[in-house]
């Protein structure tokens, strides 16, 4: 539970539903936490414990029903709310997950099987990236150095590095240990921007 | 102008520098030469057959240029150009000789002469030297009268004498060293190249300069803008647009001045200046080519305009041409729907325009005329 | 200028412009908005400035620049009063004969009037020329009146009448009321109740709130909040102020995309004169409070349009979307609410404050009040901007109004709500325009831009050309709509081609529905409709480009040929010269001229400059024009 403004006095604690189980967290605490800390694992790309969370690659979609009506939220940023009732693993968000693996094969072959997903219907990228931006935060928060940005924008959005840092990032490559589509780490003896 | 004796001896008489130049020679034969060589070329010359009498002419005269022999009988062509120094420093000495030897050659240098020329010598050559020794000349008189301060009218001039006289000095130099001749000529060679070298560099070091100029302008036009918006963070993106309307595209060195200047990361004004349209991280053409892709422009026809401009400025859309002269980009719609399908060349707007049309226009703008064609 | 100091300084001034204006000064309007600035107009006005002066009427004429018209296809337009006789598609040789014979003795360019294309009949009246006739110009009635480059202007017109009776009679409460009951709804695309928007940013807990005008405009082929914002920036700038008194909101913004420089310029002037009058800044009118405007400027970036990404690009960060699950009413702008709102919709706020919620709701339909800017463009007769109520049909707008499609082509849509809308096809045309109407119809109202397409236009290819678009102009962050639109393009680029495989459509549609449910913002999820529309009502043309390999519209290059009709051909050469790539030639010992097939791109150059009594440049499918050879 990531809270650090809150004192001890003024936790609220909020009630819940997921998979059927009740469970109660501390007001703040995303689904994706929430889930974790009673033993329900969600699928994940792009988030990491260690750096602020992203909500791009959006595996970690769950589906919660407030109110009569249900939709399809991001578990790693949406905060626990009470009263709502969340499903982890439904048709529906089975469905999200088995496309978005698609969408990215051959990346995540391990993840994909567990889904069911062997081949792609889809032409193949050019690579492997899937901008995940795992690199990009831990060079902005943990290393501090900001030697890693996003570039460009849409379809040719792509990850590069700061061409004055260049020299500095690929003695550094403290953030190879993130990559999770094996890009930086083919590419690393070449300044990939 | 060939004169007479009479003519000579009038203007001494009248006390005037009647002559350009001095010949001191006991051979006849070489002073008459030397004269109407001199004065074919228009050059007023005198002649004297001793050295006593040479320096009396001299006195009276007052030429520019004294040419002596080095062997006579009485005083030696060396005292004479000795004393020809003390008499008036701006006359410039030419000792000739008939024993081509180095020793005479160390000789002339020694005491200042500008030239030894060794007989028989050909008139050009006689010509030349004399030339060379009334520039000096003059310059030496003019460094002379002006104030120390004041810089000689013809710069080129002057440095080429003081060099050659430099010059003069460091090769007496060496003669008292005892060195060799072929020193001399290995030690000019050298002399030259390193001055060559030097011009070089100092070439460069302008061109950089003039480079490094230019950069700082860059800097200081971002720094104005950077002020305008009173250094705050948040207006990265309008400081990116300012800077660019001022500079025509955003070059490297000044996307780092913005970082450090506003305390962004470096890697934030990539970001920004790689995520919009709009800014341009590349050298900009002169004229800018917009082409409307907005749905109206679209079901109007913009892909047939694309393709008719793409080839008669022979490059897609985000490129600028070789010369620098056009960027092509695509608008995603400029709001003139009426127009479709529209091209925007600078600040005017065409409607539908015709190869021809287009042609004219790329024709103006190749020659900075204002475009005759409306759209 | 003097400071107003009280409400009742603006209406005291407003009676001395306006009584200072009268007489029998006659008064030359000249619409001065992009589009005619496209035309030349500033040369027009150049001319009669010029002319005024030579014919020595300066004494007893005005010349005044407004904003746009509306009237965009037959620009530059021009409008002189008192007589309200409206003179289109002006140029510069024509202001002689007009100062002289209207200006000077009251007399009609009858060349430069509208000529209605059935009857022939010459209209002088702009209110009676049909493109006007059925309009119901609310907002934009205003800008023949008003030279945006004067505030004087605007109120010697009516302007800030409605924020000099908020300031002085009515509680903020009061003002989000009468919005609430007027039911305004967002005029920028999602129709949400600007009412309940306000409420929520008013009753969220923070002392510090914002308010921002959008005036992004993106969509392709939308230039409403332009022509409103360069042509009377005073209008928005006083809903804004009213909403911001409501809300209680004492900072604004106004994120302008930098494509529009001169709306720019016009919105910063605005808001100098506004200080310096006391319309903005501190102590308002006397009234105590407090409230000033930044303006930001965009720079090419559709999808900074969206609420979130707009505030990320306010705050000084690269405007993306960003996943946000507590709506930016309550946390927006530095985490603090923030009430974000269209051009149009701000406009619309002083004439509710002054007309009242009743009257606002005697317009339109049930449920969607007032009335709504269109951009009309495309294959349509009469482009421009028009203002209707709410339920009037499409089939009037574009007939009635647009005066249908050019050279009697058949009309086959009409393409609403830009990228994130869809098509309605010619069946339909009966549909009101109303938010619901046309949500249900599979499109949606849009920020405005209407798009008519006729039987030229390939609907395979329109899905394309938004796929295209959004694939550029998406930020890339999230996977579905990144790598969804990167497939989705891929398969209409093979379908255009005529490389279409069986199942393509299907596998369309499972895209469609991963990004309606997973993307990241509104951008990814209204991605599909363009796509989703298409296929719902030109399944066929989809079916022709996979199964037959044939485009029905005849658009799509691949499958299509030219070919010239050596009968109809009068070798003139015209398209020859206009060849970008040299594929038409004289043919030997003939006198006709011949397209090479292997050079030819199918532009469609030569098309447009054959002569229209040859009309030899004829479409043909591949086969045939090889077959030709």
């Amino acid at each position: 539970m990531t809270n650090p403004e809150r004192t001890g006095y003024e936790m609220n604690m909020v009630e819940l539903e997921i998979n059927g189980q009740r469970v109660s967290a501390e007001e703040g605490t995303t689904i994706l936490d929430a889930a974790s800390a009673i033993g329900i694992r969600v699928p994940t790309l792009c988030h990491d414990s260690r750096l602020s969370a992203s909500g791009v690659c959006r595996l970690c979609m769950v589906e919660v029903a407030k109110g009569g009506r249900s939709r399809l939220v991001a578990s790693c940023v949406y905060p626990v709310e009470a009263g709502i009732v969340v499903q982890t693993d439904s048709e529906k968000v089975r469905k999200v997950r088995r496309l978005i693996l698609e969408l990215l094969w051959p990346s995540l072959p391990d993840l994909a099987r567990e889904y069911g997903v062997t081949s792609s219907r889809f032409r193949p990228r050019d690579t492997e990236c899937s901008l995940c931006g795992l690199c990009v935060r831990y060079c902005a928060e943990i290393k501090k150095r900001q030697a890693i940005y996003f570039r460009g924008r849409g379809i040719d959005r792509e990850v590069a590095i700061v061409p004055e840092l260049a020299k500095e990032c690929a003695m550094c490559r403290e953030c190879f240990p993130c990559c999770t589509g094996g890009h930086i780490v083919t590419h690393s003896d070449l300044a990939f921007t | 102008m060939v004169l007479t004796d009479a003519a000579r001896d009038a203007w001494a008489a009248a006390g005037e520098p009647p002559a350009d130049v001095v010949v001191i020679d006991d051979e006849r034969a070489m002073c008459d030469g030397c004269r109407q060589v001199l004065e074919a070329e228009g050059l007023r010359a005198l002649t004297a057959p001793d050295g006593s009498r040479g320096l009396a002419l001299v006195e009276r005269a007052r030429p520019h240029v004294v040419i002596v022999d080095l062997k006579m009988p009485g005083m030696s062509g060396t005292d004479v150009v000795a004393r020809l120094s003390e008499l008036d420093p701006s006359i410039v000495s030419i000792v000739i000789t008939g024993y081509a030897s180095v020793d005479s050659a160390v000789e002339s240098m020694k005491i200042g002469a500008l030239d030894f020329l060794t007989k028989p010598f050909e008139p050009e050559q006689l010509i030349q030297s004399v030339r060379r020794g009334m520039e000096l000349s003059e310059a030496r008189a003019r460094v002379r009268e002006a104030p120390p301060a004041a810089p000689p009218a013809e710069e080129g001039l002057a440095d080429a004498s003081q060099v050659a006289l430099r010059g003069l000095e460091v090769l007496g130099q060496y003669y008292r060293l005892g060195l060799r001749r072929r020193d001399f000529v290995d030690e000019l060679g050298r002399l030259e190249a390193e001055a060559r070298f030097h011009a070089e560099t100092l070439g460069r070091i302008k061109e950089k300069e003039q480079v490094l100029v230019e950069v700082i302008e860059d800097l200081r036009v971002a720094d104005e803008v950077i002020a305008s918006h009173a250094y705050r963070k948040s207006h990265l993106l309008q400081v990116l647009l300012d800077v660019q309307a001022r500079l025509n595209w955003l070059p490297r060195h000044v996307l780092k001045w913005i970082s450090r200047r506003l305390k962004v990361p470096l890697a934030s004004v990539y970001t920004v200046g790689s995520f919009y349209e709009a800014l341009n991280l590349e050298p900009r053409g002169q004229h800018l080519v917009e082409l409307c892709t907005g749905t109206a422009c679209h079901v109007r026809g913009a892909p047939r305009l694309q393709a008719m401009v793409s080839s008669l400025l022979g490059i897609e859309p985000g490129q600028t041409d070789l010369q620098q002269l056009f960027t092509l980009k695509t608008v995603h719609c400029m709001g003139c729907c009426a127009l479709a399908p529209v091209v925007k060349i600078d600040d005017r707007y065409y409607s539908n325009p015709t190869k021809t049309q287009l042609e004219g226009i790329v024709e103006s703008c190749k020659q900075e005329r204002e475009p005759s064609c409306q759209g | 200028m003097p400071r107003l100091r009280t409400p009742a300084d603006v209406n005291r001034l407003r009676g001395e412009l306006q009584a200072a204006r009268e007489g029998d000064r006659r008064c030359v309007s000249v619409c001065s908005g992009t589009g005619c600035l496209a035309y030349r107009s500033q040369d027009v006005v150049a001319a009669f400035e010029r002319e005024i002066a030579c014919q020595g009427l300066a004494e007893h004429v005005m010349l005044r620049r407004t904003g746009c018209y509306g009237f965009c296809e037959r620009g530059p337009i021009v409008v002189i009063q008192p007589e309200g006789i409206c003179y289109l598609g002006m140029r510069e040789q024509d202001v002689e004969e007009v100062v002289s014979e209207t200006l000077a003795n009251g007399r009609t360019v009858t060349r430069l009037l509208y000529e209605d294309l059935e009857s022939g009949q010459r209209i002088a009246r702009m209110e009676d020329i049909p493109f006007y006739r059925h309009q119901q110009r609310l907002l934009l009635a205003a800008n023949a009146a008003v030279d945006p480059r004067s505030i004087d202007d605007y109120i010697a017109a009516g302007g800030y009448a409605a924020l000099a009776k908020a300031l002085s009679a009515m509680r903020p409460e009061d003002v989000l009321r009468e919005v609430t009951d007027s039911k305004l709804r967002g005029r920028g695309g999602g129709g949400f109740p600007t009412g309940r928007k306000w409420r929520t940013t008013r009753d969220a807990p923070d002392d510090v709130k914002y308010v921002v005008v959008n005036a992004d405009e993106g969509d392709p082929g939308a230039y409403m909040d332009r022509s409103i914002l360069e042509g009377n920036p005073h209008s928005v700038l006083e809903g804004l102020v009213l909403g911001a008194y409501a809300i209680g909101a004492h900072e604004g913004y106004v994120y302008v995309r930098q494509e529009y420089p001169l709306a720019v310029r016009n919105t910063l002037r605005a808001l100098e004169q506004a200080r310096e009058y006391g319309l903005l800044g501190r102590d308002i009118l006397g009234s105590g409070f407090a409230f000033d405007v930044h303006v930001h400027r965009g720079a090419g970036a559709f999808v900074s349009g969206e609420s979130s990404a707009l505030m990320a690009a306010i705050e000084g960060k690269v405007g993306e979307p960003r996943p946000k699950y507590i709506h930016t009413a309550v946390k927006g702008l530095w985490d603090k609410p923030t009430c974000l709102n269209n051009v149009e919709t701000w406009a619309n706020v002083p004439l509710i404050v002054s007309g009242g919620a009743a009257w606002f709701c005697g317009m339109g339909t049930a449920e969607s009040k007032g009335t709504k800017i269109f951009s009309l463009v495309g294959k349509v007769n009469n482009t421009g901007l028009v203002e209707v109520p709410m339920g009037m049909t499409l089939r009037q707008i574009v007939y009635d109004i647009g005066g249908g499609v050019p050279k009697g082509r058949g009309l086959k849509a009409v393409q609403t709500g830009g990228p994130s809308g869809g098509v309605i096809p010619a069946s339909m045309l009966d549909l009101p325009v109303d938010f619901d109407a046309l949500s249900e119809a599979g499109s949606m109202m849009g920020s405005g831009g209407l798009i008519v397409m006729d039987e030229d236009t390939c609907m395979v290819d329109t899905a394309r050309y938004y796929v295209d678009f959004l694939a550029h102009e998406s930020c890339g962050k999230c996977v579905p709509c990144r790598e969804g639109l990167y497939q989705m393009l891929g398969i209409l680029d093979r379908i255009t081609a005529g490389e279409g495989r069986d199942g393509d459509v299907e596998l369309l549609e499972e895209v469609c529905d991963l990004l309606e449910v997973a993307a990241l913002c509104a951008l990814g999820k209204t991605a599909p409709n363009p796509v989703r529309s298409t296929i719902r009502h030109f399944r066929d043309e989809y079916d022709a480009h996979i199964l037959e390999r044939r485009c029905p519209a005849g658009v799509c290059k691949n499958l299509i040929a030219y070919t010239i009709d050596r009968e109809a051909c009068l070798a003139c050469g015209a398209c020859a010269k206009n060849c970008p790539t040299g594929a038409i030639t004289r043919a030997p010992y003939n006198d006709h001229y011949v397209i090479d097939q292997d050079k030819c791109t199918r532009c469609g150059c030569c098309v447009e400059v054959c002569p229209p009594k040859a009309r030899a440049i004829v479409k043909v499918a591949p086969e045939a024009a090889r077959q030709t050879l």
